[in-house]
């Protein structure tokens, strides 16, 4: 290449890069780069209190035929980090990080090109689709006896008030344990209040 | 070349290195990416390659489009193992343009598939894709690799060389800067005032896992305990904030011992992310030899390691 055609080139590569930043594109290799920006103005923190020895086990699961099994990442066969995100986000109709900030605070403009190009946001129906891949990575189809028909995953929530959070005082939250009881006919969410946590 | 002085931009992206320094950083970059490839795939081998076929619940688009549906947990192995030579082989400049192509198709292929089990995607793998597009598009296979010695090929002019590392420079550099106006055009100085979002990640972070009998958290409890101090908080975001507004000024800095003092500056951000909120962009830095002339480290390695044959060009 010449240095004429080197700055030619430089300018469409800046340009593709830089317009997915202006544009708010989030499709890899091209982002602009939202990383943790997430805007959260409620009053209250909520956060949800992992159980590792629980999350081992599993997803509490019932077949078709009333058997009782765990489901665990190990049987689905995938990695931890990702059964995490199965078992404490999505059971609990939580998506990926992108489904929510992509839509937030989007300019006139960028709205426009997006729904255009790409269409209304879709409602994610993250619980369905997690009873769905158990069924089919088990090998399990519709008429299965051994079909999974229920999930169940289980997580305790801590709620911060902002007063606490200026002050780090984290020393008592109010919780509250939270089941998901997934299936074919929906999600229900069981709430219960929580035990206290540790003091740090 | 014109007679004419030549323009800001000119001397901003063709008169900064010499030409084999392109060379020596294809080849520290390249190891490096070997070893941050395997940080980033590793634990697609803690399944089982006989295993189930998973069915991904959220596929990334391309996976979409070409109907990748199931994980093939046999292939994750093989296909990281090629990933890795393909490293070697791109940083020895050996079949340097393929090595580089197969590095792009299997670097989409398991980060799909680490992407798609639960729909989270990652931005780990942005700056490495858009640095390997302008080592493709360069001239790193004619210097300073096995192919080049053994064609004899002649050097490539400074220009030739300096140009895409310092492309790389300005991606690698705005990048922080763009990540900055992200955060700030969303949640605007809430990201760290009082403590502010980055203290609600701490806490997110380290609970996700749980606590244990003694109150402590089970993993990242340097993170639960940084949460209980918000002013500290604040002051590690201001310190972010000043880092990703002003790094793009190390374009400018051609002291080699400034922008070590730079880069190491971020170095310590991306340990902090790591061991604070476990986000897995530890072995990032090493995208930074591109920033230097690595040819003095390089003869100064070979003399201490006792090697004879120089392997430039």
């Amino acid at each position: 290449m010449t240095q004429t055609q080197v700055k030619r080139f430089l300018l469409g590569f800046f340009l593709v890069l830089y317009s997915a930043v202006f544009l708010r594109v989030d499709f890899f290799p091209l982002s602009w780069v939202p990383m943790y920006g997430v805007r959260n103005t409620a009053p209250i923190l909520t956060v949800a209190v992992g159980d590792l020895e629980r999350r081992k086990r599993g997803f509490a699961a019932t077949r078709a035929n009333g058997e009782q099994l765990f489901v665990s990442r190990k049987l689905l066969n995938m990695p931890p980090a990702n059964f995490r995100r199965l078992y404490q986000e999505r059971a609990f109709g939580e998506g990926p990080p992108q489904h929510g900030r992509e839509r937030l605070a989007l300019m006139p403009f960028n709205r426009w090109w997006h729904e255009t190009l790409l269409g209304q946001e879709q409602e994610h129906q993250y619980q369905a689709q997690l009873l769905k891949t158990v069924n089919d990575t088990l090998g399990h189809d519709a008429d299965d006896p051994l079909r999974i028909v229920q999930l169940e995953s289980q997580l305790n929530y801590a709620f911060f008030t902002r007063e606490h959070l200026a002050t780090g005082d984290l020393s008592h939250p109010a919780t509250e344990r939270r089941t998901a009881i997934i299936t074919p006919e929906g999600t229900r969410i069981l709430r219960e209040p929580g035990q206290p946590l540790p003091a740090p | 070349m014109s007679q004419s002085k030549p323009s800001f931009w000119d001397r901003f992206f063709f008169d900064w290195h010499a030409g084999e320094a392109l060379g020596a950083a294809r080849l520290y970059f390249g190891f490096g990416l070997a070893i941050y490839v395997i940080t980033q795939y590793m634990q697609l081998l803690l399944i089982s390659p006989a295993g189930p076929h998973f069915l991904f619940t959220l596929p990334i688009w391309y996976f979409e489009l070409l109907g990748i549906e199931h994980n093939l947990p046999w292939l994750n192995a093989p296909a990281l193992l090629l990933l890795v030579l393909a490293c070697g082989f791109f940083a020895l400049g050996r079949h340097t343009k393929t090595a580089i192509i197969a590095i792009l198709v299997l670097m989409f292929y398991l980060k799909g598939v680490r992407d798609s089990f639960s729909g989270d995607v990652h931005h780990r793998e942005v700056p490495i894709v858009a640095i390997l597009v302008l080592f493709l598009v360069s001239k790193c296979d004619q210097v300073f690799g096995i192919d080049a010695r053994r064609k004899g090929l002649a050097p490539i002019a400074d220009w030739e060389g300096s140009w895409p590392l310092r492309a790389m420079q300005v991606y690698i550099a705005l990048f922080y800067f763009w990540a900055l106006v992200a955060k700030l055009r969303v949640s605007g100085l809430y990201w760290f005032e009082n403590g502010g979002h980055i203290q609600d990640m701490l806490l997110a972070r380290s609970l996700r896992d749980g606590l244990g009998p003694d109150g402590a958290p089970v993993n990242l409890s340097l993170a639960y305990d940084l949460a209980q101090h918000p002013i500290r908080t604040f002051w590690i975001g201001a310190g972010v904030f000043a880092f990703e507004l002003l790094f793009p000024l190390i374009l400018f800095v051609r002291h080699w011992k400034l922008k070590l003092f730079m880069l190491l500056g971020a170095t310590a951000f991306h340990l902090s992310n790591y061991f604070l909120m476990n986000v897995q962009f530890f072995f990032y830095p090493f995208v930074f030899v591109t920033f230097f002339d690595m040819r003095p480290l390089h003869g100064w390695l070979r003399r201490a390691l006792r090697l004879s044959q120089p392997l430039a060009a």
